[in-house]
């Protein structure tokens, strides 16, 4: 009887599962937002029309990027944000050798840096053509298109560097860069090649002059990256610079 | 204006930093909907953050980042929902009360009968409100349970998702009299 009973169940399981013509949630966020390009765009909107289980997926999709606590919930929402934000911040702070040979650590670094995270993205995404997750089995990966890096399509979101750029005669004093209008403050952040942060800073101008011990470590022949983000008033980054580079000739 | 040597490690990118806080209540609030358990809400939410970060290697510039981070979101909810065997039997036996005692009206059976997996949406597609459907597949299809459904699909009737498993049921069973009747009538 229990043996049917989960064989029955396995049949339901299988009828109502997601078949290989299924659209991935990426596909489906793709098709919600037109970002999709053709000719999967077509192929998918077709089989989406007439597939529940998709239409399924779509409806949780657009639930998800709803999502706002109602008033039950609110309390355990702001409960849970604040005790991961504490979680993550007492990871970054906790010393290891790598840091403590830096210099001090930043006065407030958030869960988010503490797990280390925009570098590995940029560096993947933008310097080899990463591999999609399978988020779904029996799916192969998909290489990303060269053209579509995250450094492209965030750098359409636009703040246009001055400088430094390219190669250099002399050490740079200071960042440039054009200002918003409306940008209320800029972060700024200068990297080693591999993404490794050296320096970062806040301020209100379209420009800002690099400290005495960075510039000490901008030697002849070493790379050296920089961005800025600009943001609003609300402090919501606005805009962004991508990745720009300038090393001093040897 | 704060001027610091920062700490080390290789640094996180600020634009991808602000673009995952946007997104972040999101995140909280999907997972509490899931789990229903703040306790357990907040070890997902941690679980999907540090796969967030595994995985940003991943992460395409051509799809939104909101969209990404709802792909881990899923996976890590469905795998959760899994390995707590949370199937509400219990919700699941409410259900089979509602419905007249007909052991050959269950869905199982109906399947069994129309052992076609096309068959069985076709029939879904067609007997179904879009609600009941969605109501069908994710507690049928990812065992999701009924109270969780209700949460995620922002369903505000009393008895929410469970209201529309058993009407589903019941237009399943009508259907599938109505064969048996032809199909006596055929005979
Ligand atoms: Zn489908």
């Amino acid at each position: 009887m229990a043996q049917a009973r989960s064989r029955e169940r396995s049949l339901l399981r299988k009828a109502l599962s997601p078949s290989c013509a299924c659209a991935t949630p990426l596909e489906l966020g793709g098709l919600a937002d037109g970002s999709l390009a053709q000719p999967a765009a077509t192929r998918l909107s077709d089989h989406v029309s007439g597939c529940a289980r998709c239409q399924t997926e779509l409806t949780l999709l657009k639930e998800f990027e709803n999502a706002a606590p109602g008033p039950d919930e609110e309390g355990a929402v702001s409960w849970i944000s604040a005790r991961l934000e504490r979680r993550f911040s007492e990871a970054s702070a906790g010393p290891s050798p790598s840091r403590t040979d830096r210099g001090a650590a930043l006065p407030r670094r958030s869960w988010f840096t503490a797990l280390n995270v925009g570098g590995f993205a940029l560096a993947a995404a933008t310097l080899s053509a990463a591999v999609t997750i399978g988020l779904r089995e029996g799916r192969a990966p998909e290489l990303a298109q060269p053209s579509a890096t995250a450094s492209a399509v965030l750098r359409s979101a636009g703040i246009t560097p001055l400088s430094p750029a390219g190669d250099l005669d002399a050490q740079p004093n200071e960042l440039r860069w054009a200002p918003r209008t409306d940008a209320a403050s800029y972060s700024v952040q200068v990297m080693e090649a591999d993404f490794a942060e050296l320096w970062n800073a806040e301020t209100r101008d379209a420009s800002i002059a690099l400290p005495p011990a960075l510039r000490a470590r901008i030697v002849p022949g070493k790379p050296i990256l920089w961005e800025v983000v600009a943001k609003d008033a609300a402090g919501r980054a606005v805009a962004w610079s991508g990745k720009q580079r300038f090393r001093l000739r040897k | 204006m704060s001027n610091h040597l920062a700490a080390g490690g290789s640094g996180a990118s600020i634009w991808l930093q602000e673009l995952f806080r946007r997104h972040y209540t999101k995140v909280v609030t999907w997972c509490l909907r899931v789990a229903g358990d703040r306790e357990e809400a907040y070890d997902l939410a941690q679980g999907v953050f540090v796969k967030a970060q595994r995985h940003l290697g991943a992460f395409r510039g051509d799809s939104k980042v909101s969209t990404w981070l709802y792909s881990i979101t899923r996976s890590e909810c469905l795998n959760y929902l899994k390995s707590r065997c949370l199937l509400d039997d219990a919700l699941d036996d409410d259900v089979a009360e509602a419905l007249p005692d007909d052991p050959e009206s269950r869905p199982e059976h109906v399947f069994e009968l129309h052992s076609s997996v096309l068959a069985a949406r076709a029939l879904l597609d067609r007997e179904l409100t879009d609600t009941e459907k969605r109501v069908f597949i994710l507690h049928y299809g990812d065992d999701v349970p009924l109270l969780t459904i209700t949460r995620l699909l922002g369903l505000e009737n009393p008895s929410g998702a469970k209201a529309y498993l058993v009407s589903a049921r019941r237009k399943l069973a009508r259907v599938l009299s109505r064969w048996r009747a032809s199909e006596r009538l055929i005979a």
